[in-house]
């Protein structure tokens, strides 16, 4: 390349090289939103899911979307997903309900299984999500504990039911059972992440911000 | 052939694709793990930003460092004594390997989840950094 300033060839290949390792990322982060159809994730993780039965519904039963989260009440993104997914029931009374499905990781949270035991027992009493808000709200409190009923019970209190009663029913293989069912379902669906959300069945990736909510239930909304 | 800066190019290259994918998938919901367990957790805990600048930005800016002192070692003249562009590598890559210690000691320690691609780009640091050449003891003759 004659004329050229001898700076210029290592500038090019430099600008070449950030310029195709963009493109790899993009096409990397495209290839596992929306996996092709001949590929082994297509078949993994696929994109539109029937989930049949179980589940706690928040909202108008009558709502057109129905907005599944698969969630793990120790993982922290589930955690900081939480009051958006509150935000979108509140937003949309009448056209968005939640259908919330348990799938504690316990390798990485040894505590999720016990929490979600406890929202359930909560359930027994009339008070799942109430509960539910109280342990994603009180996270924190209870996520490094070696023993996290002692928290439960105290939050139960707060929410007005029988912390001590909740503790006692919480172990009961119905819950246990309920809950596996759910893992169960999770793993059916090719579970990847915690939170998974599904919008009317469709696998549907969604930022943590208000906004990005309100954009996908939206065109969800007018599709 | 200079070896080690074009060693040292591919893995920085390979660290640039890492970091902008993990940029890319930040802002775009949950991350899936293949390998380790706990990405979402990572990538979106308390962590994973310094004074606000998400860590895989300040790991862009570092891949995009050292992929262009690398590229401008291939490219210098056979005698050319490289002393500031190699010992600018071994500094920087120095310096990155002790954050990715911290970083992969925070996600054992501390998150108790792991990152594959954190975990990827502190293996990229390590070789980086043992690929560059140490600017003292490869002093070129005066």
């Amino acid at each position: 390349m004659w004329g050229m300033p001898k700076f210029m060839k290592p500038v090019i290949v430099i600008v070449l090289a950030v310029g195709v390792a963009a493109g790899a990322a993009v096409f990397l982060s495209r290839g596992s939103e929306e996996p092709n159809e001949a590929s082994a994730t297509a078949s993994e993780t696929p994109n539109h899911v029937e989930i049949k039965g179980g589940g706690h519904v928040r909202g108008s039963e009558k709502a057109p979307l129905t907005l599944v989260e698969f969630g793990d009440y120790q993982c922290p993104s589930c955690g900081a997903y939480h009051p958006f997914v509150k935000e979108v029931l509140n937003r949309y009374p009448d056209k968005v309900k939640l259908e919330f499905h348990h799938y504690p990781l316990v390798s990485i949270h040894p505590n999720s299984f016990a929490a979600a035991k406890a929202v359930e027992a909560a359930g027994e009493q009339g008070h799942y999500w109430e509960m539910h808000d109280a342990v994603f709200e009180y996270q924190s409190a209870w996520a490094d504990k070696p023993d996290p009923k002692p928290i439960f019970a105290l939050l139960a209190n707060r929410i007005g039911i029988n912390g001590t009663v909740l503790v006692q029913t919480m172990d009961s293989p119905e819950i246990q059972a309920r809950i596996l069912k759910d893992i169960e379902r999770g793993e059916n669906a090719k579970i990847e992440a915690v939170p998974t959300f599904f919008i009317n069945g469709e696998r549907t990736h969604i930022t943590l911000s208000m906004e990005d909510f309100a954009q996908v239930i939206d065109a969800r909304l007018h599709k | 052939m200079k070896i080690r800066p074009v060693v040292i190019a591919l893995l920085a290259f390979t660290g640039t694709v890492d970091a902008l994918y993990l940029s890319i998938k930040r802002n775009a919901g949950p991350i899936p793990c293949h390998i380790t367990r706990g990405c979402t957790d990572v990538l979106t805990s308390k962590y994973s930003t310094v004074a606000g600048i998400p860590l895989s930005a300040i790991g862009l800016a570092f891949y995009i460092t050292i992929l262009s002192l690398a590229v401008f070692t291939i490219f210098e003249e056979p005698n050319h004594p490289l002393t500031r562009t190699l010992a600018g590598i071994f500094y920087i890559s120095g310096l990155a390997l002790v954050v990715s210690a911290l970083l992969v000691g925070v996600q054992a320690f501390i998150l108790k989840a792991y990152c594959e691609y954190c975990l990827l780009s502190a293996a990229l640091v390590l070789s980086i950094f043992l690929a560059s050449p140490h600017p003292v003891r490869n002093k070129p003759p005066e």
